[in-house]
């Protein structure tokens, strides 16, 4: 790699720099042609390169990755600090209780000074119907929402990816199969399937997972249904997109010529056919990350994701929607506020990507 | 064009029988026993088993799927486990027109409001006009359809507490009747309930026009001397159309989602409101029922678009 970072400064230093840590080497297959000594000069550019030059031109996609930053990092070290703000002081309830306490998601306190808050230097973000505070609950719930995220994208890459190249490179029944499955969840909406799981065995795992350490406490049990179930809903479209690739994939030359020097079936799609899908698959999966997080918050507002002690976006707009006759518009328009940053900032950052690998639009 | 029609037709039965096989096997495996939570507390053996008999309980699962597919052809839902004795077509029947009209005038209002607004965003490309309607419609589509219900709540309930607006925040009318007080009703309820595809039909009436105005043919009709009014109308809008009757069965399935969303937000007693309730409840009768007959309007919608292919696309009417 040392040879490409002189190379890259020295045609543009600056701009080019990020390129060489953005680049790991198993995304580009053809490593072996870095620039030799004559051509220094003559910028050799991969095709990832170009797409990620592109993508960084593209405003509104930087500024959706940096907003998707901030929530990340919000929801992993904002909690631990919160929790070191400000002092102890004598409630009415409780006694004395400390920031640990107070800013922590599941504390509440009734009380004419602690319920329905607007923000101030003891709440940030102000506090809800049961004087819980916002902020906390917020972040608790960006990571949920994130977690949930991270782990249907996972199973939803696996499972699309693996069953997409063996129905597209060997058709035949598994080809017919996928067709038919497929067919049948477009038909059968997404979400009723995800609400039918989470509402029929939600009590099931309210009950057996919550024993589960780290996942199960705090009324997230029923996230892993939801998620499973959300994955489940949402594999069948990664599989056809994958499926249409590998289709034009195999026919080509390169893959002609793997073949025909002797490589084995899982070789071609091991070693020619996955890689080639790297671009397909990220702004496929960064698409359904929107639908993902959009859905959990969607089961959580119906009262079927995490339950109560436990916080999560869809949720707090739920219990802050049965306030908005009161008046408290605010409990409700924070979560409102902060779901759709997040959701808008993945579907801009996916629509950023699928332009940028698009190899039509050469800048 | 037979050919064609008879090939969905089996496609979309199997997709029933998938979806039917789906949510049997659901309550089938669902844990608890429903007739333990009917007899309540105290019970003898002879009266459990003979409730068990009476919902047929006791057979095999093959045979218990046979009986569900056997009423459900029959149009007979069976009877609620929480209800007793009460047929679950019964607690059904006051939802269905209720979800049915918020349903069709929500995609009446879709297609209606968001082709021509896409169409105007193609034929206004890249002016202020055009980014502006597209930023909105793109915020639209991009925001959870709840999180718009929410919003346009807090915005009725400010608007009654500040200005004296006056206008119900939540509850529905007469269904199928339209005095001014139901209108205040279902107004915003429908309006959410079409935003999101109203966004997309724009969206995506307006990649296909910019698509088809790029086409030689178009060029062809303008070089004849052709007004720009018959161009687009005549020569561009059918071609428009296979696009949007394609998405036109996904809006569908989005707008049976998206109904236990609104149902719940605006307090509407839809049938989307009666699988959430018999979800808390447990009562798998219902559930099975709601689910089946959502499932067969989705597939009913695709079936439509299927016939409205063969309506605009001469080439399916020719093979």
């Amino acid at each position: 790699m040392d040879t490409k970072d002189q190379q890259s400064e020295s045609v543009s230093p600056g701009v080019m720099l990020p390129d060489t840590t953005l680049v790991p080497t198993i995304l580009t297959p053809d490593t072996g042609t870095y620039p030799i000594e004559g051509d220094q000069k003559k910028k050799s550019t991969s095709p990832l390169q170009d797409s990620l030059r592109r993508l960084r031109r593209d405003k509104r996609a930087m500024v959706s990755i940096g907003v998707i930053v901030f929530f990340i990092v919000l929801a992993l070290i904002g909690p631990p600090i919160y929790q070191h703000v400000g002092g102890p002081y004598q409630s009415s309830v409780n006694g004395v209780v400390g920031p640990s306490q107070y800013h922590s998601f599941s504390y509440e306190e009734l009380g004419q000074n602690t319920q329905d808050q607007l923000p101030s230097a003891h709440n940030w973000l102000g506090t809800d119907e049961i004087g819980r505070d916002i902020l906390a609950r917020l972040m608790q719930g960006v990571l949920i929402s994130l977690a949930v995220a991270l782990v249907v994208e996972l199973v939803d890459i696996a499972l699309g990816v693996l069953i997409g190249v063996l129905a597209g490179y060997y058709g035949g029944w598994i080809d017919q199969l996928l067709a038919r499955f497929t067919d049948l969840m477009f038909a059968f909406p997404g979400l009723l399937f995800v609400i039918l799981i989470a509402g029929i065995f939600g009590n099931w795992a309210d009950i057996h997972l919550s024993k589960i350490p780290v996942v199960g406490p705090n009324g997230n049990a029923r996230l892993l249904l939801v998620s499973l179930a959300l994955a489940f809903t949402t594999w069948p479209l990664m599989a056809r997109y994958v499926r249409g690739q590998t289709l034009q994939l195999k026919e080509q030359q390169f893959i002609e010529a793997a073949r025909s020097s002797g490589t084995s079936s899982w070789g071609i799609i091991i070693r020619h056919i996955i890689p080639n899908l790297f671009s397909l698959v990220i702004v496929v999966a960064t698409l359904d990350i929107s639908n993902t997080i959009i859905g959990e918050a969607g089961i959580s507002f119906l009262g079927l994701g995490v339950q109560a002690p436990g916080s999560s976006i869809g949720l707090m707009i739920a219990a802050g929607s049965q306030q908005i006759l009161a008046g408290h518009f605010w409990e409700v328009l924070v979560p409102c506020c902060v779901l759709a940053a997040i959701v808008l900032a993945f579907s801009f950052l996916g629509d950023g990507l699928r332009d940028a690998f698009d190899p039509k639009s050469k800048d | 064009m037979l050919q064609f029609l008879t090939k969905r037709l089996i496609g979309l039965l199997f997709v029933i029988l998938g979806v039917t096989f789906l949510t049997f096997i659901m309550g089938y495996f669902a844990p608890g026993d429903p007739i333990v939570q009917l007899l309540g507390q105290h019970f003898s053996r002879a009266e459990y088993l003979q409730l068990k008999h009476a919902y047929g309980l006791d057979l095999p699962w093959y045979q218990q799927y046979y009986n569900f597919l056997k009423h459900l052809v029959q149009f007979d839902f069976g009877y609620s486990y929480q209800y007793k004795n009460r047929a679950v077509w019964d607690i059904l029947k006051d939802g269905v027109p209720i979800s049915a009209e918020l349903g069709l005038w929500a995609l009446l209002i879709q297609v209606l409001v968001g082709v021509p607004l896409g169409i105007f965003s193609a034929l206004k490309a890249n002016s202020w006009l055009d980014t502006t309607n597209m930023g909105v419609m793109l915020a639209i589509y991009a925001v959870p359809v709840f999180v718009l219900g929410v919003l346009v709540q807090v915005a009725i309930v400010w608007l009654d507490q500040h200005v004296g607006f006056g206008w119900p925040a939540a509850n529905w009318g007469n269904a199928w009747s339209y005095s001014w007080s139901d209108i205040q009703f279902k107004l915003f309820p429908i309006l959410v309930y079409a935003a999101t595809g109203v966004a997309y039909f724009a969206r995506l009436s307006r990649t296909s026009m910019l698509e088809v105005l790029r086409q030689d043919y178009v060029r062809t009709a303008r070089a004849k001397g052709m007004t720009e009014r018959v161009v687009v109308y005549r020569h561009a809008f059918g071609n428009i159309l296979i696009p949007i009757i394609t998405y036109l069965g996904y809006a569908i399935s989005f707008l049976v989602a998206g109904a236990f969303f609104i149902e719940l937000i605006f307090n509407i007693p839809g049938i989307a409101d009666i699988t959430l309730s018999s979800i808390q409840n447990l009562d798998y009768p219902v559930i099975q029922a709601t689910t089946v007959l959502l499932a067969v309007v989705v597939v009913l919608g695709n079936l439509l678009a299927d016939i409205l292919y063969t309506v605009v696309d001469p080439r399916i009417k020719v093979s």
